[in-house]
């Protein structure tokens, strides 16, 4: 019979981005949610953007093979985008989204408080993608009240929030427009720092010219302070070998 | 366009509002752009503003004073009690910078055909122009020794200046149209002849016979008309055989014109007679009620009348009490208290009820009730094919603006006659109508206060026929015409930098012209973020993703697969590498914990 209730599902851009914070959120998850496994894979969210259905059925059939090997009745997202694609394509899965399961199992001890003394003010960046879903708004602002961080909403906010610029493939396909909405998100933000809890956001935000980070980074690191070195752009390169890190952590910390 | 594609986009197609017109654009007979003068005004560009008007109305002076303004009734902010004043802004760009070597007097050329138009009015006289304009040659025949139509004979100078109206319609002349005043059809010269004579006839006659009620004494002397009235003030200024006690009848602006007029000519007191109850309940405009006050009219509202009374010319007249002016089922039907009346000394009683159609002359068009001219609604053509009657001897318009749309209405349809042309095809909307556009005021809106005008001291008033509205001073015009809330859809639009760039009109216009070109750019589709901002803020909550989402899918298929886009190589790669063994992994969960940490604080 298996032990497996659920499984954290990281996606691909958070790997990418910083390893580091998705193996200690495999492991808190874990420690209070026995029964946490991991699948490390892409939801084909961007094969589907671009209009290729086909390949992306293929592929989501990938994904939806390992969960059924691992019996999970659970899927925990981290990445917003994975949070509608698996709803919508694993109907049999209950899906729910890391934001709105940290405020229930809470934060690490260590890290309560941690941002209180901080000066800076994190403008928060809420994803379009789940616009619609004010618990996961309310759960990051539950976590930057636990860390003691000061926030910014911006005019556009939550349910209202602007798109960073890095959906729908635009990037690649129009650079210079998808530079433009990037700045148009940023141009209407206070603080020169924002947050975000999508690492594709993170850079958009970085591209509109603020300091930016992921909320794992605010969990599994800091304190933050305007004094400490902000993550830059990362190679290509480096992201692979990121992925390739995140690989070998869950292989580890699930050994 | 696959259908998958096309089904999508027709909704947006069919129903986006973001070419729909504004509440007081559609709302004026003209379809003047208020909004775009509106907006030229408060940037102080009123060159461009007078021009803009001029492109639909060529009596922008006149309109500017006397207009019923349709628009202003419908304007969005009178939803919340402070609607635009739109026709003062237009007179302000007239009176002041108005220039008559800007009018535009280009005309199509002379064509062989020639157009008698009967009467002057603003119904005739559009027609007149517009007929002019195909090149048509056009005789206009106006029974007054002056042009107009009621705005002359009818509309108090007080409030309409003469030299405007024969400024601005010195149009006509300059564009060749020949006008033959103090000839009237049916005495200076036969019906029959004109008809016979021309290729097309208008006629554009007004109504301006007026009626009595049918009581005792109605036919004493000194009971009299209010068009009979107001025609020879405005054309000899006086009334023969003029009293010092007045009572006028009706609760319209006619009757309060007349009043009006009365108090300037000297009388007394001036007393005005009506059914209504109160202000609200009368037809007239308030403020023009609220004016007739100030200048001492006095008001007898929810009276009728009993009897005018006196040996051999109007002593009294006996009033009764309405108690009823509308049966429950919304018909005009007035009931009195018999048992309650009152009597007012008066030396002369003005009816202002109501007008009907002097079409006797016309013996062989088809006329019914109240002389009015039967008419084909769309066509505004008559039995006679060649004759089209239009403005308010049809009963189809009450207002001079009104009239001027069927005058308009009647020219394109004489023109489509004459060039044996369908002449009911693509014919909507040639009048006022309902805009398809559904806004809401913004919520941070402050409802600022219209802005009114200067008017001219009550003394002054009372003594003379000086024009007692002054219009706006160039800081009362920028500030007013500021308040308007440019009415428009476009929400998406001005969310979205991408349809900034690609669409910016609308989605409708967008969906609209790649439909008939079969195909789209593929860095449209690609260019669409799927962020969901159109749907969040379109009334119609139109999913633009999805319609951008299947171009995309059509153009992957008729692309063996892959994305039209060279930029997305790069993502190709990704995906590939993404699913590879290199960078996957999944792994059953454990028994045991790593290293416990206690919960904190958490729980919702
Ligand atoms: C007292 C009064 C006040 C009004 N106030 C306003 C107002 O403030 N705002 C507004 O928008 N509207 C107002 N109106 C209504 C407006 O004036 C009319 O709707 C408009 O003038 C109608 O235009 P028309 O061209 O159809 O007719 P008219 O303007 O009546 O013109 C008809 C013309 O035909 C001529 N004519 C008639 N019979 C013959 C014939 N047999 N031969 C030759 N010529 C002939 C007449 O002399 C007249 O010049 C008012 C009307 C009246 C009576
Ligand atoms: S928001 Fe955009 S798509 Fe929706 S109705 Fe308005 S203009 Fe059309
Ligand atoms: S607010 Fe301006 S645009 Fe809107 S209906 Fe009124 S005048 Fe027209």
């Amino acid at each position: 019979m298996s032990t497996t209730k659920r499984v954290f599902f990281p996606g691909c851009s958070l790997p990418s981005y910083n390893p580091m914070a998705v193996q200690k959120t495999l492991v808190h998850l874990q420690n209070h949610l026995p029964g946490t496994g991991a699948i490390l894979k892409c939801c084909g969210k961007p094969t589907k953007a671009l209009g290729q259905i086909d390949q992306f059925k293929k592929r989501y059939a990938g994904v939806q093979s390992e969960i059924d090997r691992l019996d999970a009745e659970e899927v925990i997202v981290a990445c917003q985008s994975c949070f509608l694609t698996l709803s919508e394509y694993s109907p049999k899965q209950k899906v729910r989204s890391l934001w709105t399961i940290l405020p229930e199992i809470g934060l690490p001890e260590e890290v309560r408080g941690i941002g209180k003394d901080s000066d800076i003010t994190f403008a928060i960046h809420d994803s379009c993608s789940t616009r619609y879903r004010p618990d996961i708004h309310e759960g990051i602002r539950w976590i930057m009240d636990e860390l003691g961080y000061k926030y910014e909403e911006p005019a556009h906010t939550k349910m209202t929030t602007l798109c960073c610029g890095f959906g729908g493939m635009v990037l690649p396909a129009n650079p210079d427009l998808a530079q433009r909405i990037m700045k148009n998100r940023t141009s209407e933000v206070q603080s020169d720092y924002m947050v975000t809890y999508c690492a594709a956001c993170r850079m958009s935000m970085m591209m509109g010219g603020k300091q930016s980070l992921h909320i794992l980074d605010l969990v599994f690191g800091g304190p933050w302070t305007s004094k400490t070195p902000f993550p830059g752009a990362g190679s290509t390169v480096e992201s692979w070998k990121n992925r390739r890190k995140a690989k070998k952590s869950i292989e580890k910390v699930l050994a | 366009m696959k259908a998958d594609t096309v089904r999508e986009m027709l909704p947006v197609i069919e129903d986006c509002m973001g070419d729909a017109p504004p509440y007081c654009h559609t709302a004026c007979p003209m379809h003047t752009d208020v909004k775009g003068y509106v907006n030229l005004i408060a940037e102080g560009k009123y060159k461009e503003a007078i021009q803009t008007i001029r492109q639909k109305l060529f009596l922008p002076k006149s309109l500017g004073r006397v207009c019923a303004h349709p628009c202003e009734e419908h304007c969005k902010r009178n939803e919340v009690g402070n609607a635009m004043s739109i026709a003062s802004l237009k007179r302000f760009a007239a009176d002041n910078y108005d220039d008559e070597f800007d009018w535009d007097v280009t005309r199509e050329p002379d064509r062989p055909e020639k157009i008698a138009v009967i009467g002057s009015g603003p119904a005739g006289a559009q027609a007149a122009l517009d007929l002019r304009r195909q090149g048509y040659s056009v005789t206009v025949y106006e029974k007054h020794p002056v042009v107009g139509g009621m705005l002359y004979v009818g509309i108090p100078s007080y409030r309409l200046p003469r030299e405007i109206i024969n400024a601005e319609y010195s149009l006509l002349h300059r564009m060749g149209i020949k006008i033959k005043l103090a000839t009237e059809v049916g005495k200076d010269i036969p019906f029959q002849e004109i008809v016979d004579t021309y290729d097309g006839v208008v006629i554009a006659i007004g109504a301006h016979k007026g009626f009595k009620l049918p009581v005792n004494g109605k036919d004493l002397p000194g009971a009299i008309q209010a068009v009979d009235f107001l025609r020879e003030v405005s054309l000899t200024g006086t009334y023969k055989g003029f009293g010092k006690r007045i009572t006028v009848i009706g609760g319209g602006n006619v009757a309060l014109d007349s009043a009006r007029t009365a108090v300037r000519l000297g009388a007394e007191k001036v007393h005005l007679v009506c059914l209504e109850k109160d202000i609200k309940e009368m037809f007239a405009h308030d403020w023009e009620v609220r004016e007739a006050l100030e200048e001492g009219v006095i008001l007898h509202n929810s009276w009728g009348t009993e009897a005018i009374k006196g040996d051999d010319k109007v002593e009294q007249i006996i009033l009764k009490k309405c108690i009823q002016v509308f049966d429950p089922k919304g018909r005009f039907n007035p009931a009195y208290d018999e048992g309650c009346q009152e009597i007012v000394e008066t030396d002369m009683v003005i009816f202002a009820i109501g007008q009907g159609v002097d079409s006797d002359f016309a013996t062989s068009v088809e006329v019914g009730r109240g002389g009015r001219f039967v008419v084909d609604e769309k066509t505004l053509q008559t039995n006679i094919r060649k004759v089209f009657a239009c403005g308010d001897g049809t009963g189809i318009s009450l207002m001079a603006v009104e009239a001027m749309a069927e005058g308009r209405i009647a020219a394109e349809s004489l023109h489509r006659y004459l060039n044996l042309k369908d002449m009911r095809i693509q014919r909507d909307h040639e009048r006022g109508y309902r805009t398809n556009l559904e806004t809401s005021i913004p919520a941070d809106d402050t409802n600022p206060e219209r802005v009114n005008t200067r008017k001219l001291d009550i003394a002054t008033r009372m003594r003379s026929f000086t024009e007692v509205d002054l219009g706006f001073s160039e800081e009362q015009a920028v500030e007013e015409a500021s308040r308007c809330l440019q009415c428009e859809c476009r929400l998406c639009v001005k969310e979205c930098l991408m349809l900034q760039e690609f669409s910016p009109d609308c989605p409708k216009k967008y969906f609209k012209d790649a439909l008939i070109a079969g195909e789209v750019d593929p860095v449209v589709p690609y260019s669409c973020n799927m962020c969901g901002t159109c749907t969040l803020v379109c009334p119609k909550d139109f999913k633009l993703q999805d319609a951008f989402m299947n171009m995309r899918k059509e153009m992957v298929m008729n692309n063996g697969g892959k994305s039209p886009m060279k930029g997305h190589k790069v993502i190709d790669m990704h995906q590939l590498l993404s699913f590879s063994r290199l960078f996957n992994t999944s792994r059953p969960a454990r028994n045991g914990t790593n290293q416990p940490t206690a919960p904190t604080g958490g729980g919702k």
